[in-house]
């Protein structure tokens, strides 16, 4: 007994057929994006993407978020087995590790030469995914820092916008123990697993761990000694600081309102604002390093770049998409500056409206503008190859500094460790 | 006898049996082995390996974070293996006991944390730990002061050592229980008549009968407790200062978190497995049969 006719088959088999055509054609411009934090990377790229689709219809865009570690670990993963499958169109990458992705993986990204005018980008970004002559992502955004603080917490503690105006750590200090004398709350949370504050405030002296050919330069740096000082202070008063661990927690610590201010990246206005507390919130200059030639009140944690993976079968669509929206669409810029705050490396934005106006949020400060100026006075610094082996080494040594170790011994095991893991 | 042609055909039958097995186990395992063991003798960075001879041998020798991992792995061994061997040693013997009501009960109750994610439990272990989670809260409540569970070295330790100690326990003691079920009940009869307290019937007993399987789950807890990730990954991403850096979180941070050292993670990874074979041997010594 034969289960299916011959006719009964054949037209099986052309319905089948025609699905997976149908099938083959619906996934034609299928885009998918991995990158972390959706309030702020996932809403650019949706908002690119919106824009895209008015003049191509067929443009869909899959964004997948994860943490920003797991995204590098993912992705570092994936292109170490050498498999393509599963891998994304677009990804986003940190600047700090842009160039260990590019060297380590020759071949797994895709130059952009031929779509994208680099000339109309920030030059420092452009630099840093650079290798040869080969240029491989599309510039995104600046981390340049501010001190986010609760306006309301801050004039119960008797300070206004002008006490916070361009002050150094050690006056940070100081308000930060009357704050929370007064009013109860710590300033900052810190995550003793991960040295931020160490990278914004070294960068603001216009260092960095590394010299120019790349060696450590971490023993004989007196604006490192004065970072891992300062930042030795703030770990030794505990009544300024909430301990977190991990991004959740962070992030919670200052929308639940248990700490007073953050000071970070603008990326975080992303954040910020989609804990819709209006009004309450206010944005002043990062403290500056006291005693370092040279160091000023702005910096930049952060900042990360879209790359475009080789083995995408979509790279055409790909290359037009980031062309035309992220490379030419000036009023795309405005929008996700004032929504997410994202300040783009795209020089002929800082024309737009957006980059000179207030934002109600922020009690009608100017804060674009502020951010703005802010980017022009951060020290270029080259980021080298092994930031995070650094990092890493400085979280191994928090603790014993939080409990009054001394500095320069920290700094030696600091150093020792940095040159384990930098062979 | 094998020269006939019966038994040419069933030792080829024989082979032809275990032929797809041998070769999948050849291989998805026999081969990346023997790969990795050339890999170990590689040096570079990402991609761009060359050969190197022994210089990954030298790196490790003088890589203070190595050391750190390898004795953190091994404090973990040597305190938390026993501890969960003689926990479960004890829960199976008295799960054994036909008075105790409720057997079936405790029993799944506390085999089922085995059957648990690695990752889910760690999260909530976590969380439990945090400085404002349930444990400290708990300690509040009792008038004692909070303990710092995750941002201190020892505690840290403790809270993994709980952690590993909860899931595995059960686990071990399911294979107690059915060897215990083997062991004849007027050994035990005689025992009592004879006067000999309960603690003795233990340890005079009940551990000499189960010596078999007492060295089969140390050697199975000790291989596990060596390649020892999850838990940390998951619960102290390596601790405070490296604390609780583990041999495989190690391995993992040189291949996946920063700049890949193939090379060097591979011939870390054979350190395991000497010490692995180093303490299997050790174990099978001890527990021999004294003639």
């Amino acid at each position: 007994m034969k289960l299916l006719s011959s006719h009964s088959c054949k037209v099986l088999g052309l319905a089948a057929g025609i699905s997976l055509l149908s099938l083959g054609a619906s996934l034609a411009e299928d885009i998918t994006v991995w990158a972390w934090d959706p309030n702020f990377n996932g809403a650019a790229m949706e908002e690119a993407a919106a824009r895209y689709k008015e003049n191509h219809p067929d443009f869909n865009l899959h964004f997948e978020g994860f943490a920003r570690e797991e995204v590098e670990q993912k992705l570092q993963t994936q292109l170490a087995a050498g498999t393509t499958e599963g891998l994304p169109d677009i990804v986003l990458i940190e600047d700090y590790s842009a160039q260990k992705f590019l060297l380590s993986f020759p071949g797994a990204f895709e130059p952009l030469n031929d779509a994208i005018d680099y000339s109309g980008f920030a030059d420092y970004k452009v630099r840093l995914a650079t290798v040869g002559n080969e240029t491989f992502s599309m510039p995104f955004d600046s981390g340049v820092t501010g001190w986010f603080y609760r306006s309301d917490i801050l004039s119960e503690a008797g300070y206004s916008a002008a006490d916070l105006e361009n002050i150094t750590w050690d006056r940070f200090i100081e308000i930060a123990k009357d704050v929370a004398k007064k009013t109860g709350k710590p300033m900052l949370s810190l995550d003793l697993n991960d040295p931020n504050m160490v990278v914004i405030m070294l960068q603001s002296t216009g260092s960095w761990f590394f010299n120019e050919d790349g060696s450590l330069n971490l023993k004989d740096n007196p604006a490192f000694h004065a970072v891992m000082e300062t930042y030795g202070k703030i770990l030794q008063s505990p009544e300024i600081y909430k301990p977190v661990n991990g991004w959740a927690e962070y992030t919670g610590s200052f929308t639940g309102g248990d700490v007073a201010s953050t000071i970070t990246g603008v990326w975080i206005t992303g954040t910020i604002k989609a804990a819709d507390m209006p009004g309450q919130w206010a944005v002043a200059p990062t403290p500056r390093i006291d005693g370092v030639d040279g160091a000023v009140n702005a910096s930049n944690l952060g900042g990360s770049s879209w790359y475009v993976l080789a083995s995408s079968d979509k790279k055409d669509v790909t290359k037009n998409f980031l062309n035309e929206i992220w490379g030419n669409d000036v009023e795309f810029y405005q929008e996700i500056l004032v929504g997410q705050g994202a300040v783009g490396s795209l020089l002929k934005v800082r024309e737009g409206e957006a980059y000179k106006s207030s934002d109600p949020y922020f009690n009608d400060q100017p804060v674009w503008q502020m951010f703005s100026d802010w980017l022009g006075e951060i020290p270029g610094v080259d980021f080298g190859i092994f930031t995070y082996e650094v990092r890493s080494a400085i979280a191994t040594q928090l603790p014993a500094i939080a409990n009054g170790g001394d500095v320069d011994e920290a700094i030696e095991k600091i150093d020792a460790e940095a040159r384990v893991l930098t062979q | 006898m094998t020269q006939t042609r019966i038994g040419r055909n069933e030792r080829i039958n024989g082979w032809a049996f275990i032929m797809p097995a041998l070769v999948i186990v050849g291989l998805f395992m026999i081969w990346p082995i023997l790969w990795s063991l050339w890999m170990s003798f590689q040096t570079g960075r990402g991609m761009n390996m060359s050969f190197g001879g022994f210089d990954n041998i030298k790196r490790l020798a003088a890589d203070p974070i190595f050391l750190t991992a390898l004795t953190n792995t091994l404090t973990f061994l040597a305190i938390q293996v026993p501890v969960m061997i003689m926990l479960a040693l004890i829960f199976a013997v008295l799960l054994n006991s036909p008075y105790l009501i409720g057997r079936g009960f405790f029993r799944t109750a506390i085999f089922l944390p085995c059957v648990t994610s690695l990752v889910a439990y760690s999260i909530l272990f976590k969380s439990m730990f945090a400085t404002d989670g349930l444990v400290n809260q708990a300690i509040m409540t009792l008038g004692l002061e909070p303990v710092a569970w995750l941002g201190h070295p020892i505690p840290a330790k403790t809270v993994i050592i709980l952690a590993i100690t909860w899931r595995w326990t059960g686990y071990n003691m399911i294979f107690y229980l059915a060897a215990l079920q083997n062991i004849d009940k007027s050994i035990y009869e005689a025992a009592r008549i004879d006067g000999v307290p309960a603690w003795a019937q233990f340890f005079r007993i009940t551990i000499p009968l189960l010596k078999p399987v007492i060295l089969f789950t140390t050697i199975i807890s000790t291989i596990g407790t060596l390649q020892l990730f999850d838990e940390v990954q998951n619960i102290t991403l390596g601790g405070p200062s490296n604390a609780t850096l583990t041999l495989s979180q190690y391995i993992y941070n040189l291949t996946f978190r920063f700049m890949p050292s193939f090379g060097y993670a591979a011939t870390v990874s054979y350190v395991i497995v000497i010490l692995v074979a180093i303490l299997s041997y050790i174990q099978f010594f001890v527990a021999r049969e004294r003639r």
